[in-house]
C-alpha cells in the first residue's frame, strides 16, 4: 500500500515479513536471520512530519501517515527509548464500554482495530478477547449500568447485563457469598473486551513503521519549537535543530510540558497512576474484572505468565515523581482482596507509577495547538492504551489532510469553552477524586 | 510525601486530605480559573482540604517534581 521508493524497499528488506515460511527459514539459517526490529535510522535535517514521542500513539500515527497517506519523510523522536513510557506501564486492558456516543463510537472503532491488528502489523500483539466485566454493587448501580449497556447496544456494541446468577456463571472466581462491605449484585459484561500485550504493540508499530521508511530516533529529546510568521518551522532537540512541515506531539503523561514549551495553559493535570503485579499463580481470573467499591476501585487481569496485573485510582494530586503513594497501593491491594479473598496471601512482585494526563472532563484532546501545523494528541486519562489503533489512524488523517475525521472531531480543545465537555463521570472540571 | 501537617491537627496521613486544585494566576479569567491548569514542574500553591479530619481548607506549597511540601497554612480568617 505504501508508495515504493528506494529507501522503502531497502528498509523493507531489513524488516522481513513474518510467516510460517519465515520461521522455517530462520531455523535453517546458520546465523543472522533475526535482526533488530527498528534501528540504524540517522536524524536528517528536515522532515515532512516529526512525531514527538515513540509510544503507542506516536508510533501508530507515524505508521498510518506512511501507510495510508503516503507521506515519505517522517521521523519519530523520543527522549528515551521506544515503548519506555506509558505504553509499557499500563494494565493492557482494551474495551469500549463508554456511555457517551462521542466516546463509545471512537473506542469501538479502536476495539475493532485491535481485533485485526496482529494481521495489519504482521506482528502478534496477543489480543485476547477474554471479556471485561464490571461488577455492580447496588440497585442504583444496576440502573446506571443498564443505561450504559443500553446506550452501547443502541450503537451496535456488545454489552450484557448480568444478575448475580449470570455473574456467578461467567466469573466463578468471585465468591458471591463472601461478606463484603459492598456486596456484588451483578455485572456489566463486554465479551469482546480483553487484554493486549502492551510492549508488543509498541514493538509491532515500530517495526511496521520502520518497514515503511519512518526514521525512529531514540535518545533525542525535543526541547523547543521554532516558529516564524505564525508557522512552526521545526523543533530544537538535544541533537540540534530539525526542520519540519508538521509537528505532532504524542507525549502521554508529559503533555503539560508541551503547554509550558508553547506558553499555553491546557485543561490538563498530571497525576500518578499505579499498577502492580503479583507472583505467578495457576489460572484463576478468566476475564478482566473491574470492581468499584465507593471509595476505591480495582481492575485486575491475569497475564499469560500467571501474574495478576492490577491497578486502581489515581494517587490524588499532581506529581511528576513516578513514585506511587504507599497509601494508594495499600488501598488498591485491599480492594483486590475484598473482591477476590483467595488472593490475600499473594506477594506483590513489582509496582510502578506512571505520569498520566488527566483532562478536566476525563476525555482526550486531539487538536491543533497554537500553530496551524502543530498537532497535539494527549490527555488520555484512563483510556490511552485501548485507544492506540483508532487514535493512530484518525489522527494521521487529521495531520495529513488538515481536517479531523468525525470520530475525533469531538476531542477538540475548544469544547471546554463551548460547553461541549465529554464528562463521562459527571464529575465537573476535576480529575477523579476520592 | 506520606503526611501533611494540618495547622489544627498536626501531622496526619495523606489519606485524610483531599487535593482540590492548583491555584490559578491572580489575573486568570473565570474560564481559565475553572478549566485550565499551569501544570508545571515547579513549586506551586494548591488548595487542599482536611476532609477526613477537621475539614479545614488549606493552602499547601509543594514541589510536584519531588512531592516535597514547603508550607501548609490555613485559608482565610480564623475565629478565635
Amino acid at each position: 500500500m505504501s508508495p515504493s521508493s528506494g529507501a522503502t524497499t531497502l528498509r523493507a528488506r531489513l524488516v522481513p515479513r513474518y510467516s510460517a515460511w519465515s520461521l522455517v527459514r530462520a531455523r535453517l539459517a546458520t546465523s543472522g536471520y533475526w535482526r533488530p526490529l527498528w534501528t540504524g535510522a540517522q536524524l536528517k535535517d528536515a522532515y515532512d512530519v516529526i512525531v514527538v514521542g515513540a509510544g503507542g500513539h506516536g508510533l501508530a500515527t507515524a505508521f498510518h501517515l506512511a501507510r495510508d497517506h503516503g507521506i515519505k519523510r517522517i521521523a519519530v523522536l523520543d527522549r528515551s527509548l521506544v515503548g519506555y513510557g506509558n505504553v509499557g506501564r499500563n494494565t493492557t486492558i482494551v474495551r469500549s464500554n463508554y456511555l457517551l456516543p462521542q466516546n463509545h463510537y471512537f473506542y469501538e472503532d479502536s476495539l475493532r482495530r485491535w481485533e485485526t491488528l496482529s494481521r495489519d502489523l504482521n506482528y502478534n500483539v496477543m489480543y485476547s478477547s477474554r471479556g471485561v466485566c464490571e461488577t455492580i454493587n447496588s440497585d442504583d448501580e444496576m440502573a446506571a449500568a443498564a443505561r450504559r449497556g443500553n446506550a452501547m447496544r443502541l450503537a451496535g456494541i456488545d454489552a450484557e447485563l448480568l444478575d448475580r446468577e449470570g455473574l456467578r456463571r461467567f466469573a466463578p472466581e468471585i465468591d458471591l457469598h463472601h461478606r463484603r462491605r459492598f456486596p456484588i449484585v451483578g455485572g456489566l459484561l463486554q465479551r469482546r473486551g480483553g487484554t493486549v500485550r502492551h510492549d508488543a504493540v509498541a514493538w509491532g508499530y515500530a517495526r511496521a513503521a520502520t518497514a515503511l521508511g519512518v526514521d525512529i530516533i531514540e535518545n533525542c529529546e525535543v526541547t523547543g519549537v521554532r516558529a516564524a510568521a505564525g508557522v512552526a518551522t521545526g523543533v530544537e532537540t538535544t541533537r540540534g535543530y530539525v526542520r519540519a512541515d508538521r509537528i505532532v506531539f504524542a507525549v502521554a503523561g508529559h503533555t503539560g510540558a508541551i503547554g509550558t514549551m508553547l506558553g499555553v495553559e491546557l485543561p490538563i493535570e498530571t497525576h500518578l497512576l499505579q499498577a502492580a503485579v503479583t507472583e505467578p499463580i495457576k489460572p484463576l481470573v478468566n476475564c478482566v474484572l473491574i470492581y468499584f467499591a465507593e471509595h476505591s476501585e480495582i481492575y485486575v487481569a491475569q497475564s499469560d505468565r500467571g501474574s495478576l496485573v492490577f491497578g486502581g485510582l489515581l494517587d490524588g494530586f499532581p506529581s511528576y515523581t513516578r513514585e506511587g503513594q504507599w497509601g494508594r497501593l495499600e488501598d488498591v491491594a485491599q480492594t483486590l482482596v475484598e473482591l477476590l479473598p483467595q488472593t490475600a496471601g499473594l506477594k506483590v512482585l513489582r509496582h510502578w507509577a506512571g505520569t498520566n494526563d488527566q483532562t478536566m472532563d476525563g476525555s482526550p484532546i486531539m487538536d491543533r495547538l497554537v500553530y496551524d501545523n502543530v498537532f497535539l494528541n494527549g490527555g488520555w486519562c484512563f483510556g490511552g492504551f485501548k485507544a492506540i489503533p483508532a487514535s493512530g489512524a484518525h489522527f494521521a488523517t487529521f495531520v495529513a489532510t488538515g481536517t479531523p475525521p468525525d470520530l475525533i472531531r469531538n476531542y477538540r480543545l475548544s469544547r471546554f469553552q463551548m460547553g461541549h465537555m465529554l464528562d463521562e463521570r459527571g464529575g465537573g472540571p476535576f480529575p477523579v477524586r476520592v | 510525601m506520606t503526611q501533611l501537617a494540618c495547622p489544627f491537627c498536626g501531622p496526619r496521613e495523606l489519606e485524610e486530605f483531599l487535593f482540590h486544585k492548583t491555584l490559578p494566576s491572580p489575573d486568570a479569567t473565570p474560564f481559565a480559573d475553572a478549566y485550565l491548569r499551569a501544570n508545571h514542574r515547579d513549586v506551586s500553591a494548591e488548595h487542599w482540604q482536611h476532609v477526613r479530619g477537621c475539614r479545614a481548607w488549606l493552602e499547601v506549597t509543594r514541589n510536584p517534581s519531588t512531592d516535597k511540601v514547603l508550607e501548609v497554612k490555613l485559608i482565610g480568617p480564623v475565629r478565635a
